[in-house]
């Protein structure tokens, strides 16, 4: 009988790992699984363009091509909020550019160059304002996601036992849950707890829910990654040792769990952002009149017959964001992920 | 004897996860603004609004709501709408098989595309077609599945008019879970045949690049050359002896995603008018119907959980090391 | 082997290429196939046809006597449940279901006779008893099981008491003189008069609906559809023409609009005039719009009862902030009629313009600064719109303009349940409201005494008047009001509602923007028969979107 090859997988023959936890084992090794397509995807980000893995060569040019293209967006954003350059008034209607615009029935209108939304406001400064709007929320929601989810995912996989148990349990109650009832649910609690003079921005209540959220994911996959990690023979070495646990996981674990989490990061940007779209639609996003791309298309896709332009141009910003974002993601991760046991 | 134990094991854990969801539940949408009271009585006096408070049980302690709504849910009531009297059980039974069938078909078409473009990458892995179809896919999975179901609505539903926008027929589900509600299979598809779309467009990636990946480590195996060397062609190989194994993990994910997108597809479900429980939930929490609201959560967590169960069960039978073992 | 692989290879794509052919094949028959078979479904000639009616919103619960009725719900319970009167083309409120509604003197009793042989669809007889359960209910007196919240508000000032005085009278004794009570039997088609079994069905009244209507219910399949059938007793001899009318909830008009170009549906109601616009112009739909007379108007309250709106200057720096033909032209396309009055063009009071000011956005500048010094500093606006992207962006539009004027505007999102929440507890200052405040040409009480008679309500006090949005106390106004309620002829109806027009400009309550015209927009196959009234009483009126729906038929 010729040898089995070494899958990575439990070494116990007849009561291999449950589905779950193969399940979790190929999201840490494909940076997840599509969890709920409406709202929050942790998608399958192990899908670089290209071959699983490119050694030595330089970033290709998609990755430059995603980082030029962040990093304009990232630029436009920033100057857009300060006030530098905001390419007009994000906020101004004109009733001569009324739902006009590229593709639109009733044709272009002069001087307005990707066209005006249903209020006659210029498309340009809307959306430049709107890059930082999403930016805001989904990089602020990510780290309220990293920094909770984080951290009970480190420790969980790190300590094992029943403190794992109980950590795992906490993230598998909030992820029955289903996704938009937590999302609508605690902005409407935000809403409601902030008062009437709006203790918390809408930005804020926003990137507390879609942060919260995200706990859970987060939470199992740095899970995932740190018990990899915990059962590695230098861990075990510093505890033989006699260091001190919290020590070992923050001078041992951590480091060597950042970088797969970096990639995760980056990654769950891109679904932040559409999360934002997906709560705009809902009609929990940011309130109005201030753009973001998500309420950009929520408010206009009832004229999306007469003006596509709107919808279409937010979303094919949203759409290169996210690509840019999955392609970075991958290629961090090819950079410093080591997977173990190689085919 | 070991299969029991894990079964017994299992469902305590079902249960117990369900008990911790259902109270979670119960206090996240107790904390939400608002009474009930200003959707059914918008202009009542604080009088009208105290009693009907009252006569919907409001006024009691939390942990007794929490009580008796899981007495009633132990006896099978879902409670009722506060609006209209109706109960939760027949709005369940009306919207939970849309859900259904849709995640179905998603999951169908999702598979039919995945599964030869899987075989076909995994084939071909490091060649041209690879990396384009892998560009493409990885293209897509920047698409967010809101703004794909506008651009499908608009070029095939409004400008090309092939198919509705938005409705619902009955299809062969529903019948199951109220029998007045006969199947009409053509309209049916073509109501959800954009949404389904919708949805599987966004797995399409993820099971390709799972199954891509699953079958290059398989295609390595000492069975496969020695199934090359008995002279079998590579169509047979690929579909007939490589398949099979490296088909496992995109099954298992297949399955569990059933489970998750049922309460995920609202904005979908939304956009298309489509009948299913994500749109109830999403107009319950908008009218405070928090006993409705509960019920759908419970649901969701229900199948969530059993289909997890049952996808856990079905992996720890079907081990594929034990069928390597014996395929070899 | 090679040979054997190159022979292969092939065999194995072919196979997948024709399975993706024949699936293909199979989507397009799918979509021709299913396409004929909804149009062919629409059309289908039995006697009277089967209708698809498309609405914008769904109503869950028919408890008529409970509820808070949009249009959605009105146009159903129009096929379901008759009213005991009807508006008809002359703006007159003549008996429908009743025979006849006759005042005495002085319009303090009202005597209702209802017709012989009527009964609800379970086969009781529409009789005094169960009219005056009915309206027992919508007065909320205190026995009633079914009161409402709504209804009992507009109700109890007027209603003493209800007497069936004999099977086929009731008597309505009011506590105070109403020329145009038989306008109250109507309230926009909200009055439907339900049997005495729905009533007293508890708990199963929002479902269990019994009218004595054109239609009787068969199913409701909630976010799908609600269908009504033919009622084959109905007391209108030769009606209802259709077999069949199925409601769609679709709440996106431009998909209504699709729909009904792409065959879903044969009739839809729509009051954008983007989308009325959108039908006029296909060519291949007809429309019936309505024309000028009594439409509703679109307004924005401003919350009179505190900061910033209780003082006259804010509200004209407000007004005069506002350049409403710019909205009237961004939003509408300029199609709807700006409003300066609160009523239509043949409803007693109309003016031209009642007296608003116009937009002037240098005055503005100038009010604003003069209440910012007034008051200390401020002028913060809070505006309050659903969550509906039509809404929103008006009143985006809105606030835009009034930040231009110094006004300092913010907007305050939620469902409608909310925003009426906050409208009643005071929480927003502006906000954004639709209503009919003329639809009869005799009398404008009903439409405007029950919305717009004080807050603060003197008799009993301390009572709130909570329809009342505006949250606004004018003596001018209500005296005007309440002389218009007791108007013995239409020439004093018309000369104190002309003065009340005037007088609600002056005090400036409210700003309104336009007049809203409602439209059907229909296909070729269906007859938008609209029958004229029972016993001579003329045509009936198109009137807040509703129309009649025991005339429609299609046919191929």
């Amino acid at each position: 009988m010729p040898e089995l090859p070494d899958t990575g997988l439990d070494d116990e023959i007849g009561s291999g790992p449950t589905a779950t936890e193969a399940f979790e084992r190929e999201q840490h090794e494909f940076g997840g699984v599509a969890g709920d397509s409406g709202l929050l995807q942790v998608g399958a980000i192990e899908a670089g363009p290209a071959s699983t893995r490119r050694r030595g060569a330089g970033l290709g040019f998609g990755a430059w091509a995603a980082i030029g293209w962040m990093g304009f967006i990232v630029l436009i954003a920033v100057l857009a909020k300060i006030g530098i350059l905001t390419w007009g008034d994000a906020n101004e209607s004109f009733a001569s550019c009324a739902r006009k615009g590229p593709l639109a029935d009733e044709g272009g209108a002069k001087g307005f160059l990707l066209g005006c939304d249903s209020n006659g406001r210029d498309m340009i400064p809307r959306l430049a304002l709107g890059a930082w709007t999403s930016l805001l929320v989904a990089v602020g929601a990510v780290t309220f996601g990293f920094i909770i989810g984080g951290t009970l995912g480190l420790i969980a996989g790190f300590s094992g036992g029943k403190t794992d148990t109980i950590l795992t349990g906490m993230f598998n109650v909030l992820l029955s849950v289903p996704v938009i009832i937590m999302a609508l649910a605690l902005v409407a609690f935000l809403q409601g707890a902030s008062g009437e003079e709006g203790a918390l921005s809408p930005e804020m209540i926003l990137i507390i829910a879609i942060g919260v959220v995200a706990i859970p994911l987060i939470g199992r996959i740095t899970r995932a990654s740190s018990l990899t990690w915990a059962q590695r023979e230098f861990v075990l070495a510093s505890r033989a040792q006699g260091a001190k646990s919290r020590r070992i996981m923050i001078r041992e674990v951590l480091p060597n769990v950042l970088p797969a989490m970096f990639s995760i990061a980056l990654l769950a940007i891109g679904i932040a952002i559409v999360a934002e779209g997906a709560l705009a639609i809902l009609g929990v996003g940011v309130r109005p009149p201030t753009p973001s791309w998500g309420n950009m298309i929520a408010l206009d896709r009832g004229n999306l017959f007469k003006s596509p332009h709107i919808v279409f141009e937010a979303s094919l910003l949203i759409f290169f964001t996210v690509l840019s974002l999955n392609l970075l993601g991958d290629v961090v991760r090819a950079r410093f992920d080591v997977r173990e046991g190689g085919l | 004897m070991e299969l029991t134990k894990t079964v017994a094991k299992r469902l305590l854990q079902l249960v117990i996860v369900l008990l911790f969801v259902t109270m979670f539940t119960f206090l996240l949408i107790r904390l939400l603004p608002g009474d009930p009271t200003t959707t059914i009585i918008p202009f009542g006096t604080d009088a009208q609004r105290a009693a009907l408070r009252n006569d919907l049980g409001l006024n009691k302690p939390i942990y007794e709501q929490y009580a008796d709504y899981l007495t009633n849910l132990l006896q099978g009531d879902l409670g009722k709408q506060y609006n209209s009297g109706r109960p939760v059980i027949d709005l369940v039974s009306q919207s939970l098989p849309v859900s259904l069938q849709l995640m179905i078909y998603a999951q169908f078409i999702a598979l039919l595309f995945a599964i030869p473009l899987g075989i076909f990458t995994a084939y071909r892995a490091g060649t041209r077609s690879d990396k384009a179809i892998n560009t493409s896919a990885f293209a897509l999975l920047a698409l967010p599945n809101f703004v794909l179901a506008l651009f499908l609505s608009y070029f095939v539903g409004a400008q090309l008019k092939w198919l509705p926008t938005g409705g619902y027929a009955p299809g062969w589900m529903d019948q199951f879970f109220d029998s007045s509600r006969s199947p009409d299979l053509i309209e049916h598809a073509r109501y959800l045949l954009l949404p389904a779309i919708t949805l599987a467009v966004g797995q399409i990636a993820v099971y390709m690049r799972l199954l891509r990946s699953d079958m290059i480590a398989t295609l390595q195996e000492n069975f496969i050359t020695m199934a090359k060397a008995k002279g079998l062609s590579n169509q047979r190989i690929l579909w007939r002896h490589a398949l099979r194994p490296s088909s496992l993990t995109l099954l298992t994910v297949a399955g569990l995603n059933v489970g998750t997108l049922i309460g995920g597809a609202v904005v979908i479900e939304v956009i298309y008018g489509i009948p299913g429980m994500g749109l109830k939930i999403y107009q319950a929490v908008f009218s405070k119907e928090y006993v409705e609201l509960q019920s759908y959560v419970v649901v969701i967590a229900v199948l969530f959980v059993l289909v997890n169960f049952f996808v856990d069960f079905l992996y720890t039978v079907l081990d594929p090391r034990i069928r390597r073992a014996r395929a070899s | 082997m090679a040979d054997a692989h190159r022979h292969a290879t092939p065999h194995r794509w072919t196979r997948l290429s024709a399975a993706a052919v024949a699936i293909a094949l199979v989507t397009v028959a799918f979509t021709g196939v299913g396409g004929a078979s909804v149009r062919h479904r629409a059309h289908q000639a039995k006697s009277g046809g089967d209708i698809t009616f498309g609405l914008e919103a769904e109503t869950t619960a028919y408890c008529l006597t409970k509820g808070q009725y949009a249009i959605s719900g009105i146009q159903v319970i129009a096929a379901v449940y008759d009213t005991l009167t009807v508006p008809n083309s002359k703006g007159v409120a003549t008996p429908y279901l009743a025979k006849s509604v006759e005042p005495n003197a002085d319009f303090t009793v009202w005597t209702i006779g209802l017709r012989e042989g009527v009964t609800f669809s379970d086969g009781t007889p529409v009789d005094a008893a169960a009219v005056k359960l009915n309206l027992d209910n919508y007065r909320g007196a205190p026995d009633a099981t079914q009161a409402g919240s709504l209804l009992p508000i507009i109700f109890t000032p007027i209603i003493q008491d209800v007497t069936a005085t004999d099977p086929l009278t009731v008597t309505v004794t009011l506590k105070t003189p109403v020329s145009a009570f038989a306008d109250y039997l109507f309230l926009e088609g909200r009055m439907g008069i339900m049997a005495p079994a729905q009533i007293n069905a508890g708990e199963e009244c929002a479902t269990k609906m019994i009218g004595s209507g054109p239609f009787t219910l068969d199913t409701y399949a909630p976010n799908e559809k609600t269908v009504v059938v033919k009622n084959p007793d109905y007391w209108q001899k030769g009606y209802p023409k259709a077999d069949k009318i199925t409601f769609v909830p679709v709440t996106d008009g431009a998909v209504r609009v699709t729909q009904l170009q792409g065959g879903q549906l044969n009739v839809m109601h729509t009051s954008s005039a983007q989308q009325i616009e959108t039908l006029q112009n296909s060519g291949q739909f007809k429309t019936l719009v309505q024309q000028p007379g009594y439409r509703e108007i679109t307004y924005n309250f401003m919350l009179s009862d505190t900061a910033p709106f209780n003082s006259p200057v804010a509200r004209e720096a407000f007004a005069t902030a506002i350049d409403r033909n710019t909205v009237n032209q961004i939003r509408n396309k300029g199609l709807f009629t700006v409003a300066n009055s609160l009523m239509d063009t043949k409803a007693p009071g109309y003016l031209k313009n009642a007296g608003y000011p116009a937009f002037n956005l240098k005055k503005a500048k100038k009010l604003v600064a003069q209440y910012k010094a007034e008051s200390g500093g401020s002028f913060d606006v809070v505006m309050g719109t659903t969550t509906d992207a039509e809404n929103s962006a008006e009143l985006q539009l809105v606030a835009e303009q009034l930040n231009k004027a110094g006004i300092n505007a913010t907007i305050a999102t939620s469902d409608q349940a909310t925003l009426i929440n906050k409208a009643l507890s005071g929480s927003i200052d502006v906000l954004r409201w639709r209503n009919l405040h003329g639809s009869y040409s005799q009398s404008s009480d009903q439409d405007n005494y029950p919305w717009f008679s004080n807050y603060n309500v003197a008799n009993p006090p301390p009572a709130k008047n909570l329809l009342n949005f505006g949250h606004f106390d004018d003596a001018t106004t209500q005296d005007l009001l309440d002389q218009g309620r007791a108007a013995a002829n239409v020439a004093d109806a018309k000369k104190i509602y002309t003065s009340y027009n005037q007088a609600m400009a002056k005090g400036l309550y409210l700003l309104p923007l336009w007049f809203v015209n409602w439209a059907i927009g229909y296909d070729p196959s269906v007859t938008l028969n609209l029958p004229a009234l029972p016993d001579g009483n003329g045509k009936p009126q198109f009137i807040y979107g509703r129309i009649p729906v025991l005339g429609l038929s299609a046919s191929n």
